[in-house]
């Protein structure tokens, strides 16, 4: 219940303005050319509201190149489109869809697949 | 124009969101130990011999005969759940008041719009999209009629979880439709009263004289009668009021006879509800400390007691306020007694800004605060509770709620994502 949130945020990093130098000799060349690091949660998770992750449990899903122990990034307010890799609920179990045209069988739709993440340790 | 959006059955809700076999089917949650239902969806209350606040020993053959799904409270979750229904809410306008973990008002005023239908149904398909969990929304001038507007937006079905009231019939309607006690604020008494003279619908109420209500309901029940005649007395309140005492007072998992172990659970408390004041940017003057047995034991012998222990000065340390609270729970313990029960509470809360300092004390900025910072900018970076008192010791599975049906965490904890596969 205790929402530590904003202690969590570390916003120094992730500052867009230029940064005075910190050199105590020559002042860095690079100085007006500083960047925030990449931030993985901010290119893979657009709307951090309607975004979950889904950890994947067996091969079920190999036809799509998704295997056992990878990480769904799911958002649902995405509209699925054509080509879109969705998770839908079929019989009260969830499987992965690849909206197609001739889509016959009317989908109940959880949300649309982002990212997969795979580990390769 | 302000919108009330309100979760429909939100704890069971929640649960749902995860488990697409429960869809239609009845669920119920249970209270911190599981000790009964608090919370059940529209299913599970169609299932009219299952008695609410219950303990769940007495009912759990009941549930299972009728396929009731019950789960342990998982707070984590509905928290987190309730977060992102407030944020996407925060996306239709930029004023929005949480009023609960399930309910806000939003404001539709700042926004150029002339269609509040479309709007209010935009707001639920959109919440319902995002998250999962499904809203009704009451549309109206003021805060009071738009609280009575969702509450019949769910009565009934037609309505399809959204009403509106933008016009002078819409308004009268609504108010015919419902009864004085279901307006917000009316409490039971007052029903009763209003009842015996002879006002029976909302409509009833608002159309008495506004003298006859000042005399009979005070200032208060003006207010309401205003507002229920779309004049607005109540502002949205967009920043949350401080507490003016925070507490805790949760069951053990177990009874416990060992003074060490209720003083690990009391230390734990204080670090809680410490954390929690500190958020807040207050001090406490006062701890007090609660113990009892359990009431509705038959065998077991009964005592109970507390103590407030006054402060030098107000503080929000977690280690000056933990050394008072066990120099207060000594005094109470007494040995021979299975305990069920200990409560932590800070009174005579003041801002940081506005403390008055004793005579004969440094100020309250001291080292601890220092030490205190550096402890909660550690757990906020690992995890609750990773730097502790050491009083909170680590034997809390001898002490702790039973959460046995709980879900997983599946939004805040890595390693109990929501699973698919087999």
């Amino acid at each position: 219940m205790i929402d530590l949130d904003n202690r969590l945020i570390k916003k120094s990093e992730n500052n867009h303005r230029v940064k005075s130098p910190t050199q105590t000799g020559f002042s860095s060349p690079a100085t007006h050319y500083s960047e925030p690091r990449i931030d993985l949660n901010e290119v893979l998770v657009t709307n951090s509201s309607s975004t979950f992750f889904i950890r994947v449990a067996d091969d079920e899903f190999k036809e799509h190149n998704v295997l056992t122990n990878d990480v769904l990034i799911v958002d649902k307010s995405l509209a699925p489109k054509l080509n879109l890799l969705v998770l839908a609920t079929v019989d009260d179990s969830f499987k992965i869809v690849r909206i197609d045209q001739n889509a016959t069988e009317v989908l109940n739709i959880w949300g649309v697949i982002t990212f997969v993440i795979k580990s390769v340790l | 124009m302000i919108a009330l959006v309100d979760c429909n059955s939100f704890y069971a809700s929640c649960e749902q969101v995860f488990r697409p076999d429960l869809i239609n089917r009845p669920v119920v949650v249970l209270s911190n130990n599981d000790g009964c239902i608090i919370a059940a969806n529209k299913e599970a209350k169609a299932l009219t011999d299952i008695p609410m606040f219950q303990p769940i020993f007495k009912i759990r053959k009941l549930l299972d005969a009728n396929n009731v799904t019950y789960f342990s409270s998982n707070y984590t979750l509905y928290s987190d759940m309730s977060r992102r229904v407030m944020d996407t809410l925060m996306t239709f306008s930029p004023r929005v008041e949480e009023y609960s973990i399930d309910e806000s008002w939003v404001d539709l005023a700042c926004l150029k719009i002339d269609n509040y239908n479309t709007i209010a149904h935009t707001i639920k398909n959109t919440v319902h999209k995002n998250t999962g969990i499904s809203v009704g929304v009451g549309v109206a001038k003021t805060k009071s009629l738009s609280k009575l507007a969702n509450k019949y937006a769910k009565k009934i079905p037609k309505n399809n979880n959204v009403y509106v009231v933008d016009s002078e019939q819409k308004r009268q309607h609504l108010l015919l439709q419902l009864q004085v006690k279901d307006i917000w604020g009316i409490g039971k008494k007052h029903a009763i009263r209003l009842q015996n003279n002879g006002i029976h619908t909302a409509l009833d109420f608002a159309n008495m004289p506004v003298a006859w209500v000042r005399k009979e309901m005070t200032v208060i029940g003006e207010r309401l009668w205003r507002e229920l005649n779309n004049i607005p007395c109540l502002n949205l309140e967009t920043e949350p009021n401080a507490k003016k005492g925070i507490g805790t007072a949760k069951s053990f998992g177990f009874k416990l006879t060992d003074y060490s172990l209720i003083e690990e659970a009391c230390s734990y408390y204080v670090a809680e509800v410490a954390d929690l004041l500190r958020q807040q940017q207050s001090l406490a003057s006062q701890i007090e400390i609660s113990l009892q047995t359990n009431q509705h034991s038959a065998v077991d012998r009964q005592y109970r007691n507390s103590i407030g222990i006054q402060l030098d000065t107000p503080t929000d340390s977690t280690v000056k306020l933990t050394k008072e609270a066990l120099k207060g729970l000594r005094q109470i313990f007494r040995p021979g007694y299975r305990y069920k029960k200990v409560g932590v509470n800070l009174t005579q809360l003041v801002h940081q800004k506005e403390v008055q300092t004793n005579l004969f004390h440094n100020p309250h900025k001291s080292e601890s605060s220092t030490i205190t910072n550096v402890i909660d900018t550690l757990n906020g970076k690992f995890g609750k509770n990773k730097i502790k008192v050491a009083s909170v010791g680590n034997r809390s599975k001898e002490w702790a709620l039973i959460k046995e049906h709980r879900s997983p965490r599946y939004t805040t904890q890595w390693g109990e994502l929501m699973t698919i596969g087999k």
